[in-house]
């Protein structure tokens, strides 16, 4: 009888990797989910204003810039993508979780075996593929850009990719930040706050001088502790070296790589701890 | 159907309104006193670093395209006011008081960017030659490994005829790694004979090899092409000089010293029998053909 049971009862083991593997199927599912919902939303357009910006910018920046025109369609087309993006990561990311609960679709979710930070996850990672998409398209169209204005090939079609990277990380943790916040905020207080931090986030220099520099040592820890706690987004700032030919290297790429998943993986984890404790019964 | 109508009538005739309150607040805009006429910058460079985010860059070359627009619109406005006329050579008449805090701004906010740099190097002396000079000490500054502005400072200080000053600049951009030898050369030039017009052909010709700016390399050829006419004029003199000497008058026209100017290899208007200066405009004989001029047509600076 024992061995019976023992027979056909499966090990804990495989118990385990057959509930991470559905674990996954929903965090993909979820995610798919939530970019063909971006897609629908029609997020994606803005690629046409963005196009448009960079053929208005290849046809008369020659005229403008007095021979200037590859940096400043460099500085224009990633400024545009960072600030392209910053809005999609804002405005789209403070509505994953509200419009779920808005449309009462997430009783739903719930009901079945996932997770609410399987769902937080799976969301998080549906709107990065978003922005994956978003920024790899305006990356060709700035390339494409480029290559109009020299009648050729340009070097910076290439030196441009690592700062288009660095981008990508950026407005993955304020994707992240976006979530934190409408886990427990209402969508436009969520939307104000991010945009606060993606402010404070390239003001983070200044707060390490303060931190120096202020005569109060409670004012001191408190800059101190502001400047560790909130993300530090001046590393992903490279959009104007990268204008003058000169790419961030490898170790500078890797360690704001190491710092963005860290730090997302801090949002996340504080993002399921407060929607893990909000009741929706 | 009849609200919609009305509807697009209300946009239309806003739109209209709109356009005519324009135009009014323009046309009043353009009366008001000079001294109102151009706002000055109330953002300082730095603020303007700090407040531009990750966007230092793009905000580096909208200052960049204004301290050109700048320029042209004031150029613009003086030609039509001057029967299309323009010295180049004479720029302290635009009265160009926004473009030092134009090109600060542009150069503070992206301090790698050398185009601002090369093109204040050349303008702003016109205005005040301790803005270049700070300009481009700013600009060194950030950017020690880049010859071209040690050139420009160079550049400034020859003009202020600092010879030695401006021959211990040339001499340290001479030891920058990728410097072309002829800054050392310069160098030497400017201690033994800053002020002699081989060694300004000289400080011109490089300046006008290197430069990337097509605004700046007009306005080094035109200078050089002032250095060529100084020495037409210097030989046409002579050949005057020596037409009165002979004759005991001076010249009634062009045509009694033709031989002389066929012979000194200058280009003869078909037209004139004038001698063409460097911009193929022909000289003209003043004081009764004693002396001779640029033409009042000419496209060569008197500066």
């Amino acid at each position: 009888m024992t061995d019976r049971i023992k027979a056909t009862t499966p090990p804990a083991s495989t118990e385990i990797s057959t509930a991470r593997s559905a674990g996954s199927r929903a965090i993909i599912a979820i995610a798919r989910n939530a970019f063909r919902e971006a897609v629908r939303d029609r997020v994606l357009y803005n690629l046409v204003l963005f196009v448009l910006l960079l053929i208005a910018g290849s046809m008369f920046l020659g005229e403008l810039s007095a021979g200037q025109e590859s940096k400043i369609i460099v500085d224009l087309g990633l400024s545009a993508m960072l600030l392209f993006g910053v809005f999609i990561a804002i405005f789209v990311g403070v509505g994953l979780v509200y419009k779920e609960i808005e449309r009462r679709t997430l009783y739903a979710i719930l009901s079945k075996p996932i997770g609410r930070g399987q769902f937080l996850l799976g969301k998080y990672l549906g709107l990065g593929l978003t922005l994956l998409i978003n920024v790899a398209i305006m990356g060709v169209g700035v390339s494409l850009a480029l290559a109009y204005i020299h009648r050729g090939w340009d070097p910076l079609v290439l030196k441009i990719w690592p700062a288009i990277l660095l981008i990508y990380f950026e407005l993955m943790l304020l994707t992240g930040v976006a979530l934190l916040f409408s886990s427990f905020s209402s969508p436009a207080l969520s939307a104000l706050m991010t945009f606060f931090v993606f402010i404070i986030g390239h003001f983070s220099g200044d707060l390490k001088s303060l931190a120096s520099s202020a005569g109060n040592v409670a004012a001191r820890a408190l800059f101190r502790a502001l400047y560790y706690l909130l993300p530090n987004l001046t590393h992903y700032s490279v959009i104007t070296q990268t204008a003058h030919g000169i790419a961030p290297d490898a170790g500078a790429i890797g360690l704001a790589a190491a710092y963005t998943v860290v730090y997302s993986a801090v949002l996340l984890a504080a993002a399921t701890l407060i929607f893990g404790r909000r009741n929706f019964k | 159907m009849k609200r919609n109508a009305l509807l697009v009538i209300q946009i239309v005739v806003g739109l209209a309104l709109g356009v005519a309150l324009m135009r009014v607040m323009d046309s009043r805009q353009a009366n008001a006193p000079a001294q109102f006429a151009e706002d000055s910058l109330y953002v300082k460079a730095a603020t303007a670093k700090r407040m531009s985010l990750a966007f230092n860059g793009l905000a580096a070359d909208w200052y960049w395209m204004r301290s050109l627009q700048y320029v042209g619109g004031k150029i613009v406005a003086f030609k039509d006011t001057h029967e299309g006329r323009m010295d180049f050579g004479n720029l302290a008449d635009l009265d160009l008081r926004l473009l030092p805090s134009l090109l600060q701004m542009s150069t503070t906010l992206d301090p790698q960017f050398i185009a601002p740099y090369e093109y204040g190097a050349t303008i702003l002396p016109e205005i005040n030659s301790d803005y270049a000079i700070s300009l481009l000490e700013t600009g060194i500054a950030a950017n020690p490994n880049q010859w071209k502005l040690y050139q420009h400072l160079g550049y400034v200080y020859w003009q202020r005829n600092e010879y030695q000053k401006a021959s211990e600049v040339y001499a340290a951009g001479a030891k920058i790694p990728d410097a072309p030898p002829w800054m050392a050369a310069l160098s030497a030039r400017m201690k033994a004979e800053g002020g002699s017009r081989d060694a300004a052909r000289d400080v011109y010709r490089h300046l006008y090899e290197s430069s990337s700016d097509p605004k700046v390399k007009d306005m080094v050829a035109k200078q050089l092409m002032r250095l060529d006419s100084l020495d037409h004029i210097e030989v046409l003199r002579k050949i005057l000089a020596a037409y009165s000497e002979k004759n005991a008058r001076c010249a009634s026209s062009w045509l009694d010293v033709r031989n002389e100017l066929r012979a000194a290899r200058f280009q003869i208007d078909a037209m004139t029998n004038a001698p063409l200066d460097p911009s193929d405009t022909p000289y003209r004989l003043t004081e009764k053909g004693c002396n001779v001029d640029l033409s009042q047509y000419t496209l060569v600076p008197r500066r």
